[in-house]
């Protein structure tokens, strides 16, 4: 393997186009055949069903997340205002985390929020007070949306949240 | 034809114990025979190095298909994509590799591809989504390429020749091309 690996510097080959025979296709029983494969439909609908079974408890799991970014937050509190970066460098990786779950589950609104808030926390040399209020609104907002299941756009109560976290964040900016 | 993932295995890497279990799940619903899930990059490199030491020893044959999350921690998914297609001890250097991730700019997408990932599948994902880079991985299996400064799948795909034709800059004479079996 290492051989067909090396590029001689001083060779003429500049470029190895490695072409293998298609394994997967072989082991997915579907063998060279042109035709494509593909899911079988009763397969599809179980996934979904499985997916949607994730989602029922998603609400629950995700507190522990919520919990732990209300702790970063109290934490924060009693700091510095240059010594908050480790509590903000968390609270940001959880967005991440959160932004891709929320919509996998049927929470878009909890990727919108979280989305912002990955955003907001992303380069922070100072963290001040205000700072921390807003992530602390992005915080709740993501917490009633979950606790009220607020699926899909959320409806109306979407859009009051939304429209209460935009006016937390113009209020603390 | 449906397909029978029955003699498959698949790495699942991801250190949110939740989607790890999502994913776990959606695996074996799909039909995998066997899925690996592991906590993070670490662990991920740990189990392929057995496979590729002492494959009856670790219990794993082989393993067909990597599904991994890009923020982990200590090791992410960046760090596993590179280990699996450059490291000595990696058993397969070709190993299909899914990053999973909420990573979507561009700059991402093209740090993973020039990395040597086979697919990106974005967060949130759907059964659609997932499915789709399965079948990718399936069907449209690309060619790898080796150059001074890369090693992967090919980053050029669903394109023409002839729009292909004008971005070469090597020469015939300058490109090798290796089978299975003159793989050395």
């Amino acid at each position: 393997m290492t051989k067909s690996l090396e590029l001689d510097p001083k060779g003429k080959i500049k470029v190895r186009y490695f072409r293998r025979r298609n394994r997967l296709k072989d082991k997915a029983g579907a063998g060279q055949s042109r035709e494509p494969g593909k899911f079988a439909v009763v397969v599809l609908e179980e996934s979904e069903a499985e997916l949607a079974k994730f989602a029922e408890d998603y609400p629950d799991w995700v507190q522990g997340q919520v919990r732990e970014l209300y702790d970063l937050v109290e934490k924060s509190w009693y700091k510095e205002e240059n010594r908050r970066s480790t509590e903000f460098k968390r609270i940001n990786e959880i967005a991440h985390d959160m932004r891709g779950q929320g919509g996998t589950f049927g929470y878009p609104l909890v990727t919108t929020v979280a989305g912002s808030l990955y955003t907001f926390t992303g380069s922070r040399s100072s963290v001040r007070d205000s700072h921390v209020e807003i992530v602390k609104s992005h915080i709740d907002t993501i917490n009633v949306v979950i606790k009220k299941r607020g699926e899909g756009d959320g409806g109306i109560l979407g859009r009051e949240l939304l429209t209460a976290l935009k006016k937390a964040i113009k209020k603390f900016s | 034809m449906d397909y029978d993932l029955g003699l498959f295995t698949v790495l699942v890497a991801d250190d949110n114990a939740y989607m790890r279990s999502l994913l776990k799940s959606l695996m074996h619903v799909v039909g995998v025979g066997t899925v690996i899930a592991v906590a993070d990059g670490s662990e991920a490199i740990e189990t392929l190095k057995k496979v590729g030491q002492d494959p009856l020893k670790g219990g794993i044959n082989t393993i067909d298909i990597i599904l991994a999350n890009w923020q982990m921690s200590p090791v992410d998914g960046l760090r596993l994509l590179r280990w699996v297609r450059c490291h000595k001890e990696s058993p397969d250097i070709f190993l299909p590799f899914v990053m999973v991730t909420g990573f979507a700019d561009m700059a991402h997408v093209g740090e993973a591809r020039d990395h040597g990932v086979s697919e990106m599948l974005g967060k949130p994902y759907s059964i659609q989504s997932l499915t789709q880079r399965l079948g990718e991985l399936i069907e449209r299996p690309r060619q790898y390429v080796l150059t001074p400064a890369y090693f992967g799948p090919d980053r050029r795909r669903r394109k023409s020749e002839s729009q292909l034709a004008d971005r070469r800059q090597v020469k015939p004479e300058e490109v090798e091309v290796i089978y299975d079996d003159e793989i050395t």
